[in-house]
């Protein structure tokens, strides 16, 4: 090889070298630079895309160009997890990224996403006093007088319960007290139509505190006041009274022991659905017509109701548990990102959500539209199972919690969820797990 | 340039072989180069990550609670003042015990029959390979199917067969038998890969070491006691450190099983629950630091004590 030869296979080398090097920065760069956040563009509504991130499955591909076509905004939808659309959200708010322009304000996180301005605050793009009077559970997207999210649907906890199972059993009139309500379920179970008739899911996970929450309500119970101070640890309180009635039902058999590892949604789709059980005390708006009514996922079609929750002394209080939608702050175009919201919280875009213009309109599994004049529309097309009960029920929905979730709310549902799983489980009393949450809820309350 | 010859037959420069001057060789920067990307990657991805991780375990880090603030060892107070997180310990320690044991032993077995060639071997070792490539959840909802006291498989043959008359409940329950269950599950996915580390280290043991053993009356099970098992160290020790490493962060089969309940929650869905549910990211910082510590002990341990160079 002469010298000539050696230097340019040397240059060769050392080139090779650099444009891997070279390469493998811009990779980073790349990397880096893909987490903007919002720039200048900001303000524009017009011929940009934004990313649109839910739990949820995406409007029909038509609607989008519908939407595309009036307000020229291309829609990027991802439909995440739940469980990691929270991580996201939090991920990418403390590293102050860009996530989404459009993302999932669970009604449990607003106490926390409101304390920490993670979301601009909904009321500088959208009117939202003119929402609240056909809105019921915008209430609990508010925080601090701001409004975080915008509810897009209406999941709130209802009583189902089985018609035919009740019929089967001698019972033609269905019961409005939890004590009717409860000696109806033994019936059922004493003439063998159901071995274990009552439903609720006793899984660690946040079903189980939500079926909490409802179950208070109905014996008359708030779960925490104003100052986050536990209102459920005196055992005449709705919160004890509550978990003592679900335990001991467990315990009587009225809910199979099983249950114990049941979520919400297993027990929603496999236990009532499947005719195993007779009623599910706290169940999801929507599930009669988007599961119980659907014969591909039910052997009990024409058979469910929507009963008016039993509480004490008549019908309870039904608590709100709504699906929202908010704007990161971390957005790239905000205005575009309000002007979507609008447009997929409107009354007539609920109602095609819902099945109320036809199949080909429909977002798959989405539960009840929030604004009850969609609701309304919909039980007057007939369009909607049991819209007769949902809608009287809608309008007199409450917040679990009035004054709005704690900003600590994850870090208390935990407490919640896990120490009446173990109540349930046999690890430890009632008595002991009341005591354990109302000492969880003192201690993030007082700031500890 | 005129080269002369040496005694020994070797060519040497001209000048009779005198010992030259060393020069010293440029070094050469392609490897560096070449190696670079991988090196930047991993500086960036973990080792930065990683410092700062350290770094920021000894801060309050709360976005619920700012200012970022020195606390020195208050994360690593408050998390062993926590009895989820304490539970969460003892449980996680009974994942790595029982997997690692597990896991090692049945990659063992399953290496030593798929050693030697037969009809199907390739066909069983692609069935084999399929509980690793599935995702942790999805393994999770296939389980529950089995373990689930209202509908479960294992109730549906343990009543057919008169071994129970009424469906049990298996988890949540008792701790022991639900860590156990669980960790089950997690066998059935780790163990695939075990078994190919540990296939791997047997394909490298000679046919002729095999055959003398037994011209020198080895039976069968005396070679696997004695050639097989230490031969196959190597391959063991990356085997189980990969399982200590997998039980240790242990999240998707307790998490779908037995949701956050204490008789089975592992460290890792604490990390989880620390950091992203209660955005107290100095606490989950101080968490995942001790994990990174007790893997890298533990796995030190293993390796003391399994591993032996094996030359053939």
């Amino acid at each position: 090889m002469n010298s000539m030869t050696r230097r340019t296979s040397r240059r060769l080398r050392i080139a090779a070298g650099l444009t891997t090097l070279v390469a493998t920065g811009a990779a980073l760069t790349g990397c880096a630079s893909s987490g903007s956040g919002s720039g200048g563009d900001a303000d524009k509504t017009s011929g940009v895309t934004i990313s649109v991130v839910l739990a949820y499955d995406p409007p029909p591909k038509a609607t989008l160009e519908e939407f595309k076509k009036e307000t020229g905004i291309t829609v990027k939808w991802s439909n995440v997890d739940w469980d990691s659309l929270q991580t996201k959200i939090a991920a990418a708010a403390t590293a102050k990224t860009y996530f989404a322009d459009a993302t999932d304000v669970d009604w449990s996180r607003v106490g926390q996403l409101g304390k920490l301005g993670w979301f601009h605050p909904m009321d500088d793009y959208v009117d939202v006093a003119s929402m609240k009077s056909d809105m019921p559970q915008l209430a609990s997207f508010q925080d601090g007088g701001k409004t975080v999210g915008i509810p897009f649907d209406a999941s709130f906890m209802v009583t189902t319960a089985n018609q035919k199972m009740f019929q089967d059993a001698g019972i033609s009139t269905m019961p409005t007290t939890i004590d009717d309500y409860t000696a109806d379920l033994k019936q059922i179970q004493n003439k063998g139509v159901s071995e274990h008739p009552l439903n609720i899911p006793f899984a660690a996970a946040e079903g189980l505190s939500t079926a909490w929450y409802q179950t208070t309500a109905a014996f008359g119970g708030t779960i925490l006041d104003s100052k986050g101070k536990p209102q459920f640890t005196s055992k005449d309180s709705g919160g004890y009274r509550a978990a003592s009635w679900m335990v001991q039902s467990l315990k009587d058999g009225l809910i199979a022991p099983a249950n114990i590892n049941v979520s919400d949604s297993q027990g929603a789709q496999t236990l009532m659905a499947k005719g195993v059980v007779a009623s599910t005390y706290s169940d999801y708006s929507g599930d009669v017509g988007a599961l119980y009514n659907v014969a591909s996922s039910s052997t009990v079609t024409g058979q469910t109701v929507y009963i008016p929750t039993p509480g004490v002394d008549g019908p309870g209080p039904n608590l709100t548990n709504a699906d929202g939608i908010g704007i990161p702050m971390t957005a790239k175009y905000p205005k575009a990102a309000a002007k979507f919201i609008q447009w997929f919280t409107s009354r007539q875009k609920q109602i095609d959500f819902a099945g109320g213009s036809g199949k080909d309109k429909v977002i798959l599994g989405y539960a009840l539209p929030s604004r009850v004049s969609a609701v309304d529309a919909l039980n007057e097309k007939g369009t909607l199972d049991g819209g007769e009960v949902l809608a009287s029920l809608l309008k007199k929905s409450k917040p679990v919690f009035p004054d709005g979730a704690p900003s600590w709310y994850p870090e208390f549902s935990r407490a919640v969820y896990t120490n009446l799983h173990a109540a349930a489980a046999g690890t430890m009393t009632v008595d002991q797990a009341i005591k354990k949450i109302g000492d969880t809820a003192n201690q993030l309350a007082s700031g500890s | 340039m005129t080269l002369g010859l040496r005694a020994d037959g070797r060519l040497v420069p001209p000048g009779g072989g005198r010992p030259a001057v060393r020069r010293r060789r440029a070094a050469d920067p392609l490897p560096y180069l070449l190696v670079s990307p991988l090196a930047i990657f991993i500086i960036g991805l973990a080792l930065i990550p990683a410092v700062f991780t350290i770094g920021a375990a000894f801060f309050r880090v709360d976005e619920l609670d700012p200012p970022t603030r020195f606390i020195g060892l208050g994360n690593f107070v408050r998390l062993f003042q926590d009895d989820a997180i304490t539970s969460s310990i003892g449980n996680t320690a009974l994942y790595v015990l029982i997997g690692v044991v597990l896991s090692t032993v049945l990659g063992i077995l399953f290496a030593v029959i798929l050693q030697k060639p037969f009809l199907g071997r390739s066909a069983l070792i692609a069935v084999l390979i399929l509980p690793w490539a599935l995702p942790g959840v999805v393994e999770g909802i296939i389980w529950v199917n089995i373990w689930d006291g209202n509908t479960g498989l294992l109730n549906s043959v343990l009543t057919t067969l008169h071994v129970i008359d009424h469906y049990q409940v298996f988890l949540g329950q008792n701790q022991l038998l639900t860590v156990f269950l669980t960790e089950v599950v997690q066998v059935w996915q780790i163990t695939p890969l075990s078994t190919l580390l540990i296939l791997a280290g047997l394909q490298n043991i000679p046919a002729e070491i095999y055959e003398s053993a037994s011209i020198d009356g080895a039976s069968p099970w005396g070679a696997f006691w004695r050639l097989t098992l230490p031969l196959a160290r190597p391959g063991i020790t990356v085997a189980m450190v990969q399982a200590v490493i997998a039980t240790l962060n242990v999240f998707d089969q307790p998490f779908v099983l037995n949701g956050a309940a204490a008789t089975g929650s592992s460290v890792t869905m604490q990390t989880y629950f620390v950091t992203f549910q209660n955005l107290d990211f100095g606490e989950g910082y101080a968490l995942s630091l001790l994990i990174t510590i007790a893997t890298l002990v533990i796995s030190f341990i293993v390796l003391k004590l399994v591993y032996r160079p094996v030359e053939f």
